[in-house]
């Protein structure tokens, strides 16, 4: 039943806040307009107050979930178009319609490396969509084509390309007009009032031109996420300096920690001290160390003759490198406390938390290291679906997948293939995994991701003017309903 | 005067909380003639508030008819500033029952005309024909809304400036930084809160004793504000053990001896209009 005056106060909950707090209070938000209310202001000078109240029962009212790297789910595979505009705008209704179950209300659509052409085209398709009763479709997701190819896991060889000429490969591959400023990019999707839009591209900063088009990127409102590289040190760091503030699936696609050229890995712990020297030296000279793999060398043509494998498990040894570390002349610090303020702010980075993509202690270790950057993606492939049943199930092109619980393997092998885990799962895991609250965990599934992306004033969290996408879960942390613009969209049946 | 002595803070709040709701309900409130309900901030009217919620909540108490005047706000602090009087009645009490928000007066610490803000005050409540139950609490000092030591006892509803004592106490809410401390707050007078029908205050904590017996066994003092309310028919003071520290034995016992005299007076009073007598409030052992 409507409010009568179209405001709704939720109460008997624990809402989770910025700081990953729960903590006792009501909610009140306005269904009409489909936002979060500044209560004290609604009561004192609207001189209102709602007319519907909503008895959680001491559930938890999260912010609805934000998935910033997904595939493709209930079988539909966003990376995969044939031509038919009609099929794949459904295919998004249908995932938007039904990602909800999993607490899930805004998502990043991501699509794997591309035939080029293929591209502009898809990238159009992908503008913000919101939907009736659904999850909001926030933009697009690009990874590759400019990746490693010693760490291009599932992405097609053939496809990947060095980004020559800087921004203006870019330009020439996604589509000049999927990368002019946020305002013109969002102004040209029909019909959509006040859109909430991201862009976010996965590319690797020692390919050939990534760097240089790196800054041009970001200031045109892209998110720079660094992924499927085998950056060192310096480069990674040099990449964070000229504005990339992601990492592509942690762990996954990148050179394993090596304490003496901890690489991606390793912007967690940046150190104060050791950052910034290490970028005041030439960073153009750092650059060409590292040499493309060509696709013809004998150890790769092994691996691409092969299926699809995961992307956590290649490897390619990283050479150690002595790290810079200049004397400091200053007094030392003597208050115990936050770290000293650093020269830049470590990236957010992206876990998959199913237990199989990394191993609990890493993600724990990942965790301990920088709280306020992570972000839980489940990064899954079509075949998400917390309905479907383990067992053997087709896949593509005459494949088959054996499904395991959150495991799925090619059928024959053990190679896994790629992630079918649910995002409110994975806030499940996070919390085994690394001790920390629920409130924390879902931090990291809400407030992180709407941060990095720049849009934590109306995603991922409750303050007042915020979209009212709300989860209901109960302490134990499974989904009880879901909410979208200040409407239930989804509720739990009652066994 | 009456004196209630509980064991501690919550039994107090539960006993104001009782008292207030029976009030309201007895009192049969219609749109056209709300109760008219004062109400006090600061920590000691918390646990009377968290109950009439539990109250409101259990739908024993409905606060549909009834029409509230706070007794004061700071003067400059914005509205929705965490320490302001406004964010902490919507936090404590206005948002968990309910009230319509149209019946809630506080007084504008931001209005531009400061005096004419305090009249107005003034005037709102003596064209709801005065307050029917006042509210209150006591600082160390005695006072009773923030009429200082040293304010008129006759005085209505103006602007104050706080002492240093409750600057200083004030000074943890914000930061313990004293300069961040509003230095002036509108409140209502002395007079105001004698001037209604009833008046109930809450003091509990042993830091509060001395000004217990101050106002209690000693004389009408503007030095200690609260013993004005020597001067009311109709007073209760609710206290915990602790905030008894103070006071004689002998003051203790008489009026504990009052409390039980009281109970078998309403006993019979209730036996009286049962059998179809006329109520008349006010007659209590004062």
């Amino acid at each position: 039943m409507a409010s009568d005056n179209g405001l709704v106060c939720f109460t008997n909950c624990l809402l989770p806040l910025e700081d990953g707090s729960l903590v006792e209070q009501d909610l009140w938000v306005d269904e009409r307009r489909g936002v979060i209310l500044d209560a004290q202001r609604t009561f004192f000078l609207r001189k209102e107050r709602p007319s519907k109240t909503i008895d959680l029962g001491g559930n938890i009212l999260s912010p609805g979930l934000l998935d910033i790297q997904i595939n493709g789910a209930y079988g539909f595979d966003f990376s995969v178009y044939d031509g038919d505009e009609e099929a794949y705008r459904q295919g998004l209704k249908t995932v938007a319609e039904k990602i909800v179950e999993t607490g899930v209300t805004s998502l990043v659509p991501t699509i794997i490396t591309q035939e080029k052409s293929l591209y502009p085209t898809l990238l159009n398709l992908l503008r913000p969509l919101h939907a009736p009763n659904s999850a909001s479709l926030l933009g697009w997701h690009a990874e590759g084509p400019f990746i490693q190819m010693a760490k291009r896991g599932a992405h097609a060889p053939e496809f990947l390309l060095p980004a020559s000429g800087g921004f203006q490969m870019f330009e020439e591959i996604y589509g000049a007009e999927n990368l002019v400023e946020r305002e013109d990019w969002l102004m040209t999707s029909e019909g959509q009032e006040d859109t909430v839009g991201v862009r976010i591209i996965t590319a690797a900063p020692e390919v050939e031109g990534v760097k240089s088009g790196l800054a041009e990127v970001v200031k045109r409102g892209v998110v720079f996420s660094i992924g499927h590289s085998i950056a060192t040190t310096d480069i990674a760091t040099a990449a964070v300096v000229s504005g990339a503030n992601l990492i592509t699936h942690l762990f996954n696609a990148m050179p394993q920690l090596h304490h003496r050229d901890p690489s991606i890995i390793g912007l967690l712990g940046a150190s104060p001290y050791v950052a910034v020297p290490s970028v005041k030296s030439p960073v153009s000279s750092s650059f060409p160390q590292i040499p493309r793999i060509s696709s013809s060398s004998s150890s790769l043509q092994k691996k691409a003759s092969g299926v699809a494998g995961s992307e956590a498990f290649d490897e390619l040894d990283t050479p150690p490198q002595t790290p810079v570390l200049e004397a400091v002349d200053s007094d030392l610090k003597l208050r115990k406390g936050a770290v000293t303020h650093m020269p830049f702010e470590r990236p957010f980075y992206e876990m998959i938390v199913d237990g199989i993509h990394s191993h609990p202690n890493s993600v724990r270790l990942a965790y301990s290291s920088h709280p306020d950057g992570c972000i839980l993606i489940t990064d899954a492939m079509k075949i998400l679906d917390p309905h479907l049943r383990d067992g053997v199930h087709e896949w593509r092109d005459g494949k088959r997948f054996v499904k395991e619980g959150d495991k799925l393997y090619l059928e024959g092998t053990n190679t896994l293939a790629g992630s079918v885990v649910t995002l409110d799962k994975c806030v499940r895991n996070f919390t085994r995994f690394t001790g920390c609250s629920l409130g924390e965990a879902l931090k990291c599934a809400t407030y992180n991701p709407a941060k990095c992306l720049g849009i934590e004033n109306r995603k991922g969290t409750l303050r007042a003017g915020a979209d009212a996408d709300l989860v209901v879960f109960d302490r134990k942390g499974y989904v009880q309903s879901t909410w979208v613009k200040g409407r239930e969209v989804w509720k739990k049946v009652a066994i | 005067m009456r004196l209630i002595i509980r064991d501690d803070a919550k039994s107090v709040g539960e006993y104001i909380g009782n008292y207030i709701a029976k009030r309201i309900n007895d009192f049969k409130p219609t749109a056209e003639k709300p109760f008219v309900l004062g109400l006090p901030t600061g920590s000691s009217p918390i646990p009377t508030y968290k109950h009439l919620i539990k109250l409101v909540k259990e739908g024993k108490l409905s606060f549909k008819h009834v029409v509230t005047f706070n007794m004061d706000e700071y003067v400059g602090l914005p509205e929705d500033h965490p320490e302001s009087y406004h964010t902490f009645m919507f936090r404590e009490l206005f948002s968990h029952i309910d009230i319509p928000p149209s019946q809630v007066n506080i007084l504008n610490g931001n209005a531009k005309d400061l005096i004419g803000e305090c009249n107005a005050y003034e005037a709102k409540i003596k064209s709801y024909g005065g307050i029917e139950l006042f509210l209150g609490g006591i600082g160390e000092d005695g006072h009773i809304a923030f009429n200082e030591p040293g304010s008129s006892l006759s005085s209505r509803t103006r602007i104050k400036t706080l002492a240093y004592d409750t600057i200083l106490a004030n000074a943890r809410f914000f930061g313990n930084d004293i300069s961040k401390v509003p230095r002036m707050a509108l409140t209502v007078g002395v007079q105001t809160v004698l001037d209604s029908r009833e008046v109930i205050v809450v003091v509990t904590g042993q830091r509060k004793a001395l000004a217990l017996s101050k106002a209690i066994e000693e004389g009408i003092n503007h030095l200690w504000t609260l013993s004005a309310l020597q001067l009311h028919p109709w007073a209760l003071i609710v206290v915990d053990e602790d905030a008894t520290a103070e006071l004689h034995v002998k003051t203790v016992k008489y009026f504990k001896s009052i409390e039980r005299v009281q109970d078998e007076v309403e006993a019979m009073h209730e036996q009286f209009r049962a059998s179809g007598g006329k109520d008349i409030t006010g007659g209590q052992d004062a």
